[in-house]
């Protein structure tokens, strides 16, 4: 009688355990980048953008917390309109929501790389961005260099 | 019978006034005059030459304001002007200037400026000069712009980089590059030199090009 019920705890056990480790899997962020870009920098600049969609696919919200490239200073910049300006506003700790995405876009939000060198940001080069989330850790991304087609 | 005459004669009337609304819309709408905005002014073009808005009278002119060192909104707006221009046939581009004043005189030397909008499109004109020129083309079209220390005003705490790279650390003078925030309007100035619309990048091209069109069929 007692085995029975000793078996009986330890399926009751697995099971409850089952059910909090899919739920905690459940509720892991799932970042990807989608269509990520950077635009190519006439010789003479200093500074470019990049653009393109951070998706969370996952059910809990995640925060960038930090942008890291070897080839140039980055950092994630707004431009807003305000007044007829166009204003730079640069972004710390975005947080992106579950099953929501951060639109980087020209005249929006915008990876600002400072100090290049432009003949590596050229068209057809690849820079590698790290970006790194406060669940997720860091995220390695090779971001081509394309032609400003607007 | 009197009256099937007269309702011809007006269904003939209501066409003829049809077809003239629709004629004066096909040549596009008038544009007003916005007196106090723009007027001529002395720059510097990118070949270092002595310039004065008079010299571009007779062509259609669409001037912005901006800096090479702009990341996100010059260059894409450049490269809407590419795509704007080059929808332009032959004929109208010579009718057409695209000027692009810097903000940053200091930086942005004439032979800097030329490379910059080179890679854009080599027919536009990149005008700088002293900051007293610069200052007073701002102020001939009542726009504004405001320089930002990227060291003082960009906080990094949260975003570092793995290898520091800061503008000071730069030896060959072109280090002194700013950030600097400043007025988007595209200044549409007719051939004589008056400003006739206020646009921005992201006008749909067809209207942008239907007001050039007008201003150029003047």
């Amino acid at each position: 009688m007692n085995n029975r019920r000793t078996k009986w705890h330890y399926l009751l056990v697995l099971l409850l355990l089952s059910v909090i480790n899919s739920v905690y899997a459940d509720s892991q962020p799932e970042i990807v980048f989608e269509s990520f870009w950077i635009m190519d920098a006439p010789d003479v600049a200093r500074n470019t953008a990049g653009y393109g969609v951070i998706k969370n696919k996952g059910d809990t919200a995640d925060t960038l917390i930090n942008i890291r490239c070897d080839m140039a200073m980055v950092m994630l910049h707004k431009t807003a309109i305000q007044s007829g300006m166009a204003k730079m506003i640069h972004q710390s700790n975005s947080v992106i929501e579950a099953h929501a995405e951060l639109l980087l876009a020209p005249m929006s939000f915008h990876l600002m790389f400072m100090a290049i060198t432009p003949a590596n940001f050229s068209e057809g080069k690849l820079i590698t961005v790290q970006f790194e989330f406060e669940k997720s850790g860091v995220i390695e991304v090779n971001i081509p260099v394309k032609a400003n087609n607007y | 019978m009197a009256e099937i005459i007269m309702l011809k004669k007006l269904v003939i009337l209501l066409f003829i006034s049809l077809l003239s609304v629709q004629i004066s819309h096909a040549e596009g709408e008038e544009l007003p005059l916005f007196s106090g905005v723009g007027g001529n002014f002395s720059a510097v073009d990118a070949d270092g030459k002595a310039v004065e808005f008079s010299d571009f009278l007779d062509q259609v002119v669409v001037l912005s304001f901006g800096y090479t060192n702009c990341a996100d909104i010059c260059p894409f707006t450049l490269g809407y002007l590419t795509r704007l221009y080059s929808k332009l046939t032959e004929d109208e581009q010579k009718k057409v200037q695209v000027i692009f004043v810097t903000i940053d005189p200091e930086y942005d030397t004439p032979g800097h400026l030329k490379q910059f909008i080179g890679h854009f499109n080599s027919e536009f004109v990149g005008l700088s000069g002293s900051k007293e020129q610069i200052d007073y083309i701002v102020s001939l079209f009542q726009a504004q712009y405001q320089k930002l220390s990227v060291l003082n005003t960009v906080p990094t705490k949260n975003i570092r980089q793995v290898t520091p790279k800061l503008f000071s650390d730069e030896s060959n003078g072109e280090g002194k590059a700013s950030l600097y925030s400043h007025s988007v309007t595209l200044y549409l100035i007719d051939k004589s030199g008056f400003t006739r619309s206020l646009e921005y990048t992201g006008t749909p091209v067809d209207e942008f090009i239907r007001k050039i069109r007008g201003l150029i069929n003047e």
